[in-house]
């Protein structure tokens, strides 16, 4: 089981020129999916048949704040010009979307909000994910964003086996 | 494999407040849409009446009121150490963005305690899949074994965020909703909210069902509702628009169907938002799957788009539908408008089988089946 | 309208989040959309059609008018040169 975390408030260019850049997209996205997306790449890099679609790993995010910080955002542009660009971003969920895009994950992607990082509440929920009999994997993340500049946001790989 | 049955339901939607109301105000082809105008722009909806209403939340308001009527209908104490909650809501309390704590979070903790639940609450916000995966992750919170009974809870409420949000994208039609119509153009928003209470058992300490519609002896212990099987699929394409190739759409049906036959089908009540694209994709999806003769309905048409609350709305009519023997029309169609085509109608149509799948598609490239089997049928 | 053109470009280039680009690196005639040209998508060119509005004071309606209008900057330039209301 792999684990990685991004400390509060680094920067996230900086990250991405170190474990992406070549992928511009990054810079569209609020900061829960460039949260995110460093934290899949900080997990996957180097793996082999890396970029291959496939449907057996799930994308499992959770949270408490969800994508608040950039819905104050969008409600801000909701004044004068309410910008779509910021809208489609107003979703918990759309951080797994982008992991899924990038890395061709076609398997299950799902976000759940919670009170709280509650240990045992994501670790039963990651476990029954794994009821679907196809994911054999799963990008496991824990990204709690009440602004833009400070976050909790730590990740796991995890296997099947490692939760028998 | 553990079976999972749903043992009551509850509704609140703009054509009535129980399964068995809305059920006949749909088939007498009834709406709640109309066209308002209290944003700059104006807008087509089916919205909720506030009348009377001055609590701190509206979205929990109703939220509870569905999660009651399903409670009381399955005779369950909530307050049980093995019954959970989970809710489905996408936008939660955002009207009150900048005034409010609206975590989604704070909402179902909110609701837990109103209901009386004891066991800590998971809210599920995967867009306009949400209903559906939460029905999910409730049938896999009682298949492992730490539950007996889970209530979940669909809510979605309308608001000058969501709805300046969707205009921005230009995917709202002016006009009420046509799914898979030749001259559709987009999609009506809505407000509703459902619960249904999932159960290892399946029945229910109240008599499930027990009406006037649905007199008692149809509703025996082997006769319950489960929901046999459901997956969830991204298609790894685009953030707000669907696969051209219905890849997650086609990947999440053949999952259901593993081991099922399409004859078995009374129908699949699809996502039918009426964006030029879902519709087209849904299409695409179902025809790859081998449905492409099983009859097709949408019912976006009466409700319009009810988010969190869909998935979970419109699987309730299909069961009550299905037990009322008949597949309920789709209104606003009138005119095939994709290719390949589906077997749809804007016309009630019979049927005696007793299966269906629940499809459903959302941003971020999420896409969710679910098969419903009437307990005892096979 | 030279002024004009570099305007469009850097007001393109902050709306779309189009990191590290200059001005200078964008060609007035390249296509915006497609493989060859920027890349750029569907909410992209919603985006733009806001950007018209909000500095132009001019009103697309739709998204296919929207790729008529943004086939490159310089045919941008044109349009809005022609439609400004601001």
């Amino acid at each position: 089981m792999k684990h990685v975390t991004i400390p509060s408030g680094a920067s996230l260019p900086e990250l991405y020129r170190q474990w992406a850049g070549d992928y511009p997209k990054f810079f569209k996205m609020d900061t829960l999916s460039k949260l995110g997306f460093l934290l899949t790449e900080m997990l996957v890099a180097g793996e082999e048949g890396r970029f291959t679609p496939r449907e057996d790993r799930a994308v499992l995010v959770f949270s408490r704040e969800g994508c608040l910080a950039n819905d104050r955002h969008y409600a801000a542009s909701m004044a004068d010009f309410p910008s779509p660009a910021l809208f489609v971003y107003t979703l918990p969920n759309i951080v797994t979307g982008e992991i899924a895009i990038r890395n061709k994950y076609a398997g299950e992607t799902s976000a759940f909000l919670m009170d709280g990082l509650n240990q045992s509440l994501l670790w039963d929920t990651v476990r029954q994910s794994f009821q679907d009999p196809v994911t054999q994997s799963a990008i496991v993340a824990w990204i709690n964003c009440p602004s833009d500049t400070e976050w909790e946001a730590q990740a796991w790989l995890i296997e099947r086996n490692d939760l028998m | 494999m553990t079976k999972v049955y749903c043992i009551g339901c509850g509704v609140v939607t703009p054509v009535g407040n129980s399964p068995e109301t809305v059920l006949a105000a749909v088939r007498e082809g009834r709406t709640a849409l109309r066209l308002y105008q209290d944003t700059p722009e104006p807008y087509m909806a089916s919205l909720l009446s506030r009348e009377g209403f001055s609590g701190p939340s509206f979205l929990e308001h109703i939220a509870r009121q569905a999660a009651w009527s399903a409670i009381v209908a399955a005779g369950i104490d909530p307050a049980g150490p093995r019954v959970g909650l989970v809710l489905s809501t996408i936008k939660g309390n955002v009207e009150q963005i900048g005034q409010a704590d609206v975590s989604l979070a704070a909402s179902a903790n909110r609701l837990a305690q109103a209901l009386g639940v004891k066991t800590a609450p998971l809210v599920v916000s995967n867009a306009c899949i949400s209903g559906l995966a939460a029905l999910l992750q409730g049938m896999r919170m009682i298949r492992s074994g730490d539950y007996d009974h889970v209530i979940v809870i669909g809510a979605e409420v309308q608001s000058r965020f969501i709805v300046t949000g969707f205009q921005s994208l230009k995917a709202l039609s002016l006009e009420p909703c046509k799914p898979f119509d030749a001259a559709r153009d987009g999609l009506n928003l809505g407000e509703a909210a459902a619960a249904m209470v999932l159960s290892a058992t399946p029945h229910s300490a109240a008599e499930i069902y027990c009406s006037d519609s649905f007199p008692k002896n149809q509703f025996s212990a082997t006769n319950a509702w489960e929901l046999v099987s459901g997956a969830v699929r991204n298609d790894a394409n685009h953030i707000s628009g669907p696969s051209r190739t219905g890849e997650g759409s086609y990947n999440a049906l053949r999952c259901v169907l593993k081991g099922v036959d399409p004859e078995e089908l009374a129908f699949v009540n699809v996502h039918g938002t009426a964006t030029r694209y879902n519709d087209q994709m849904e299409a695409i999806a179902l025809n790859r799957a081998g449905l492409q003769n099983v009859p097709v309905n949408a019912l976006k048409g009466v409700f319009g788009h009810t988010m969190g609350a869909a998935g979970i709305l419109e699987s309730i009519l299909s069961m009550y539908a299905c037990d009322a023997g008949i597949i309920l029309p789709t209104q606003g169609f009138s005119q095939m408008g994709v290719d390949p085509a589906v077997n749809v109608s804007e016309q009630e149509r019979k049927t005696d089988k007793m299966a269906f799948v629940k499809l459903l598609s959302g941003f971020g490239g999420v896409n969710g089946a679910l098969l419903f089997r009437k307990g005892g049928a096979q | 309208m030279d002024q004009l053109i570099t305007e469009l470009k850097l007001k393109v280039i902050d709306a779309l989040n189009l990191e590290g680009m200059t001005p200078e690196d964008m060609d007035d005639n390249a296509p915006l959309f497609g493989d060859e040209g920027l890349g750029l998508d569907s909410i992209d060119v919603l985006e733009l059609i806001v950007l018209l509005e909000k500095n132009y004071g001019i009103r697309l309606k739709t998204p296919a008018e929207g790729k008529e209008v943004f086939k490159s900057i310089a045919v941008m330039a044109d349009y809005v040169a022609a439609n400004r209301t601001k």
